[in-house]
């Protein structure tokens, strides 16, 4: 019995204090203290009890009767509003003195979680100017001028062979010509494109591209680190894709999707019911651009990978329009 | 390029699913859709040949027809002013569906009952508006289902566009794909052609200026054609990939460029002056009316075609109005032509025309399958529209596109799609594209490369071939352990270091863009930095120029923020600015920002208070602390962007890193901001430079420290931070420091006097100290400043 009695005390305890309300503390009452309660009850049975038990259960029972109706008029207290303070006591319910707060850019916060991953993953972080010229943007990318390709990059040109860059794969070229192999870098940064803005497209966005060069570098190998890549991002149940694609300076090519996280790969609106997002386009370095930088093709292989972070800031928290991204609204910005 | 399964089928048997197959070829090709088609809903309505046709005794424009739809014949009330004995219309029956979901019953119509109805094109969702009802061919099958004369049972498929595949803007290149997809055989379509005479060399000439503009131009003569609808076959596959037809020989032109990729052109013969194609530059200022109706002024850019007096087309982007075929013309010259893809593009990038035609051309069309497009074109208007075909071929440009042969080792392909097929099944891969393979020496192929694939150049891409047939889900994941040795751009980490400092500083982080108004220096009152650049085709015509300075778009965010409410802010942005001349330009990364509103948060037990100098320039001091500089200074500053007096230049050592200070009255106008904005832009590149952290530090003091309070009362012009310098300068050894912790003016001390109390810290790194040595010290510094400032201590 007093086994019993111990184990009602703790659970009388934890409602009393822990009640939020009136109505709350009022039911731990009725169950704890009240007249059909099971310590109630005890405390009426105590004259069925043999004599050498009934002393001991007794000094319990009334120990505990006591304790609880103090918290119970503790809790009814607090509850009553006593935060209200005394005199020299604070009104605790009042704001207090708030310092401002302020916030890392949404786009910067991605971006810290991607290099962040790509840290573990070995790459290193490399930049390159945001005015480029037409052979590290295009050129020696595989991009010649006047071939359908350059349809894919609407670009702003500044004087002479200078534009400011379409994609941050002009990194590449800086990182390899400056550099021997092995290498194995991020570039993240903004990036530029004469395209109206839309819900979708920026004018100025920000990607981050990949590139690892070694001998022997497999194709296996960038899926498998794209795959942990993307399973860090999204969670190892992530289901990846990928599948063949075209671009100029890579071969084979690929571009990756991601099961559609909305409906799981049912069809959606947000995969336009392909049940599939695409989020990386990737490939294996094509020895023309090794060519370009004065790498040996038979000696080196390697892949490179490019992504929007803008896209995957949008996918994270559910914004559907890329544009809140540069409209600066505080009211927004609090809130992603 | 879209796609009809119905028009696939002609070249490769499948039995998968719209979606399926769609997804076959996202898996193997490239992105793919279903996309939606027009009415899959109709049903139920059949061909049906109307057998008499009589008046509605009670309704003027109604007729009472009896018709035969196969199993039986009908009694309809018919609307539509066509509807005559004889011809063989669409019914829907009871029961039938029509576009809209639409469901038929039977009705009574000014007393006649109608057992169904006879629909036109629009009822059938296929036209906005339709005249009358539909006519098919008199020898349409009766009974048959609409649905599938009109290829409303039809799907398409939408197939991306890659710039480097000719081949997949063909319905054939497309099958190929699908053949090798499903595993089944592509089937080209069979040419019979019956030549008569004269021999297409008695009836034109052709002549090619330049060969490299053209290196093979091949003219076909088709004589007496019969200009006139096309069949319903050949509308209806147009149609299912949303071409209008127009008549045979224009639709059969079209047909055949959808077929093979290859664009071809068809002029009136007899329009042609001379019967003689020139395949020449345009003159410069040389005009033409295109197709469209458009006159373009042309240079030495566009290759044009010419007859014997003017120019008749833009060689591979659109025709001339004035030779195209019409109703009228019985004779027609048939163009099948290679011309250089870097001309095409260029010349329709700048007439502003990316034809169907010019997107074939430029990404190269299959220069080995000429003749036999040619070919087909003349065997399907002699089909159609009865047209003789004219023995042979003027072939101008002697030329064949020579043979691509490339080696792919097998090494290669195991060591980049490891584990890769064995060599057996790699050329079988290939072969099933296409591609001519022969094994030659041990783990060696020789691959030659069809003509109608140019993508493919060197060994890398027989790989992507390989890779993609055998399935990149073969290709097993691996991720390496080895590492490298990874560096930390260190300019790139003290960045980061100030973004967290000003955050922490309770400031948001902004991203603005990176253009500005030509005029954006001059309204912020700054003077020029340099030469800015200019865009050659700005996306905005108002902001031509990549920005010197980020306040002007900083400034925006202020009063966008401020207009919705949101005046308290403080923002920043870690930014590139550019400098110009473009041929020695700079990029340098900067820090600005602004903070406006109310000093600190409004509160239940403080007034609210605007922003002032001091806010601000405690804020960049507080980040100067953050990132560990030594004793930020200032100078006076003096720039109509700032309110006079209230700015500074911030000094690191002896070296300006930018401005502060209060937003001056103009500037916050020509914004339109009411509030006070204390502004600041800070050359980051300078400031990473240098607050290195000195990775030293001194171990905390273990002997504690003495304060005394000094107020003094000086003269209005008196700069506090003088006084520190002073006292600084006096160099006793045990101060470690001094604030200013009070500032007077007022009623208690005369005209012209302040008073400012300054707090120093002794403190000595060996022993504990007595007062009497730093009563000393005190002393010594008060007598230097009473002399120096004229002070006098205040009681």
């Amino acid at each position: 019995m007093i086994e019993r009695l111990k184990e009602l005390r703790v659970e009388a305890v934890a409602a009393f204090e822990g009640a939020s309300s009136a109505s709350e503390l009022e039911e731990a009452r009725v169950r704890y203290l009240g007249r059909k309660s099971e310590l109630n009850q005890a405390s009426r049975g105590l004259g069925k009890l043999p004599e050498d038990e009934r002393r001991a259960a007794g000094r319990a029972v009334n120990e505990i009767k006591q304790e609880l109706s103090a918290l119970l008029e503790a809790a009814a207290e607090r509850l009553a509003g006593g935060a209200g303070g005394g005199a020299g006591e604070p009104d605790l319910t009042l704001p207090g003195r708030l310092p401002w707060v302020g916030r890392k850019h949404p786009i910067t916060r991605t971006l810290e979680r991607l290099e962040t991953i790509f840290a573990t993953l070995g790459f290193e972080v490399a930049t390159g100017p945001h005015i480029e010229d037409d052979f590290h943007n295009f050129e020696a990318l595989n991009i010649p001028a006047d071939h359908p390709a350059r349809d894919m990059h609407d670009t702003f040109y500044i004087e002479g062979d200078k534009l400011l860059r379409t994609h941050t794969s002009p990194v590449q070229i800086r990182t390899m010509q400056s550099r021997k192999p092995p290498i194995r870098i991020i570039a993240p940064g903004r990036v530029y494109r004469n395209e109206t803005p839309d819900a979708s497209h920026g004018s100025e966005f920000y990607q981050l591209e990949g590139l690892y060069i070694d001998k022997g570098v497999r194709f296996g190998e960038l899926m498998g680190v794209l795959q942990k890549f993307l399973g860090e991002l999204y969670g190892q149940e992530v289901v990846v894709r990928f599948r063949p694609g075209f671009f100029p300076f890579t071969e084979p090519s690929t571009e990756v999707d991601i099961e559609c996280r909305i409906c799981r790969g049912e069809g959606c609106g947000v995969c336009k019911n392909t049940g599939w997002v695409e989020l990386l386009g990737a490939g294996m370095v094509d020895p023309r651009v090794f060519e370009a930088v004065g790498y040996d093709p038979d000696v080196y292989t390697g892949y490179a990978f490019g992504l929007g972070i803008d896209r995957i800031a949008m996918m994270m928290s559910g914004v559907s329009d890329i544009r809140l991204y540069h409209e600066n609204d505080l009211r927004f910005l609090r809130q992603v | 390029m879209k796609v009809s399964l119905k028009w696939l089928k002609d070249y490769v048997d499948f039995d998968l699913a719209a979606a399926d197959l769609a997804r076959r070829l996202t898996e193997q090709l490239t992105e793919t859709e279903v996309l939606e088609t027009a009415s899959t809903e109709v049903r139920g309505v059949v061909a049906a040949k109307v057998v008499t046709v009589d008046p509605h005794p009670d309704a003027d424009k109604l007729s009472v027809c009896v018709v035969d739809w196969g199993e039986g014949s009908s009694t309809v009330v018919c609307g539509a002013p066509n509807v005559r004995a004889g011809m063989v219309s669409a019914l829907a029956v009871p029961g039938a569906v029509i576009a809209g979901g639409r469901k038929i019953e039977e009705v009574t119509l000014r007393g006649r009952r109608s057992h169904g109805m006879l629909v036109s094109a629009a009822e059938l969702g296929l036209e906005e508006n339709s005249e009358g009802i539909l006519e098919f061919d008199p020898a349409t099958e009766i009974g048959s289902d609409v649905a599938g004369i009109l290829g409303l049972d039809d799907e398409v498929l939408d197939v991306d566009e890659q710039p480097n595949r000719p081949d997949c803007l063909g319905m054939i290149g497309i099958a190929r794909e699908v053949a090798v997809a499903v595993g089944s055989e592509l089937r080209l379509p069979e040419i019979d052609l019956n030549e008569v005479a004269p021999g297409a060399s008695e009836l034109c000439s052709v002549e090619i200026e330049d060969a490299s503009d053209c290196p093979r131009y091949i003219a076909r003569v088709i004589s007496d054609v019969e200009i006139g609808p096309s069949p319903a076959w050949l509308a209806s596959r147009l149609a299912s990939v949303g071409l209008r037809s127009i008549s045979n020989v224009v639709d059969v032109t079209n047909f055949v460029m959808l077929e093979y990729g290859h664009p071809i052109h068809a002029f009136d013969y007899d329009t042609l002056a001379g019967h003689r194609i020139a395949v020449r530059r345009a003159r410069k200022g040389e005009r033409l009316t295109t197709l469209d109706g458009v006159e373009h002024e042309l240079s030495g850019m566009h290759l044009l075609i010419c007859d014997g007096e003017r120019a008749i087309a833009v060689a591979g982007v659109m025709g001339g109005g004035e030779t195209e075929v019409s109703e009228a013309t019985t004779n027609v010259l048939l163009e099948c032509a290679w011309f250089d893809p870097v001309i095409v593009r260029r010349g329709a990038q700048s007439l502003g025309l990316r034809t169907d035609a010019s997107q074939r051309f430029e990404r190269g069309v299959d220069a080995r399958a000429m003749e036999t497009v040619a070919a087909r074109a003349c065997s399907l208007m002699s089909e159609l529209a009865a047209g003789k075909v004219a023995r042979g071929m003027v072939d101008a440009g002697d030329w064949e596109a020579p043979p691509v042969t490339l080696s792919l080792r097998m090494e290669k392909v195991r060591s980049m799609l490891a584990p890769g097929p064995p060599k057996e099944k790699a050329a079988e891969e290939l072969a099933s594209l296409g591609f001519g393979v022969k094994s030659a020496a041990d783990g060696l192929l020789t691959v030659e490369v069809p003509s109608f694939r140019p993508d493919v150049r060197v060994e890398a891409d027989l790989i992507e071939e390989v890779a993609r047939i055998d399935g990149y889900d073969k290709i097993a994941h691996e991720v390496p352990f080895q590492s490298l040795a990874i560096t930390t751009d260190p300019a790139r980490v003290a960045r980061d270091g100030v973004r967290e400092a000003m955050v922490g500083l309770g400031f948001y982080e902004i991203m603005t863009p990176s253009f500005m108004e030509r005029d954006a220096v001059e309204r912020l009152g700054m003077k020029p930095a340099g030469e800015p650049i200019e865009l050659d085709n700005p996306i905005n015509k108002e902001m031509p120029l990549l920005r010197t300075t980020m306040l002007s778009s900083i400034l925006d965010v202020v009063r966008r923020n401020a207009n919705v409410g949101e005046s308290d802010l403080r923002v920043f942005e870690i930014g590139k600015v550019f400098m110009g001349p473009p041929k020695a330009h700079s990029e340098r990364w900067m820090l600005a920002g602004a903070v406006a509103g109310t000093a600190g948060r409004p509160g239940w037990d403080r007034e609210a208070r605007s922003v002032d100098f001091y806010d601000g320039k405690g804020v960049l001091w507080a980040l100067a602390e953050a990132l560990e500089v030594d004793s930020p200074r200032l100078s006076c500053y003096d720039c109509p962007v700032f309110e006079r007096g209230h700015a500074a230049e911030l000094l690191l050592g002896d070296r300006g890193v930018g401005s502060f200070g209060m937003l001056s009255r103009e500037v916050a106008e020509r914004w339109d901001l009411p509030q006070q904005v204390f502004v600041f832009e800070l050359d980051l590149d300078a400031l990473v430079e240098l607050c290195v952290p000195t990775g030293t530090f001194d171990a905390p003091p273990k002997y504690p420290k003495s304060r005394r309070d000094l107020a003094l009362v000086v003269d209005e012009g008196t700069a506090a931070g003088a006084i520190v310098e002073a006292i600084g300068e006096l160099g006793e050894r045990l101060l470690t420091d001094v604030q200013v912790f009070d500032m007077y003016r007022g009623d208690q001390l005369p005209a012209g006097k302040k008073s400012l109390g300054f707090s120093l810290t002794y403190m000595s790194r060996e022993r504990t100290l007595t007062d009497t040595e730093v009563d000393e010290a005190q002393g010594r510094i008060v007598t230097h400043l009473v002399e120096r400032f004229g002070a006098s201590l205040r009681e």
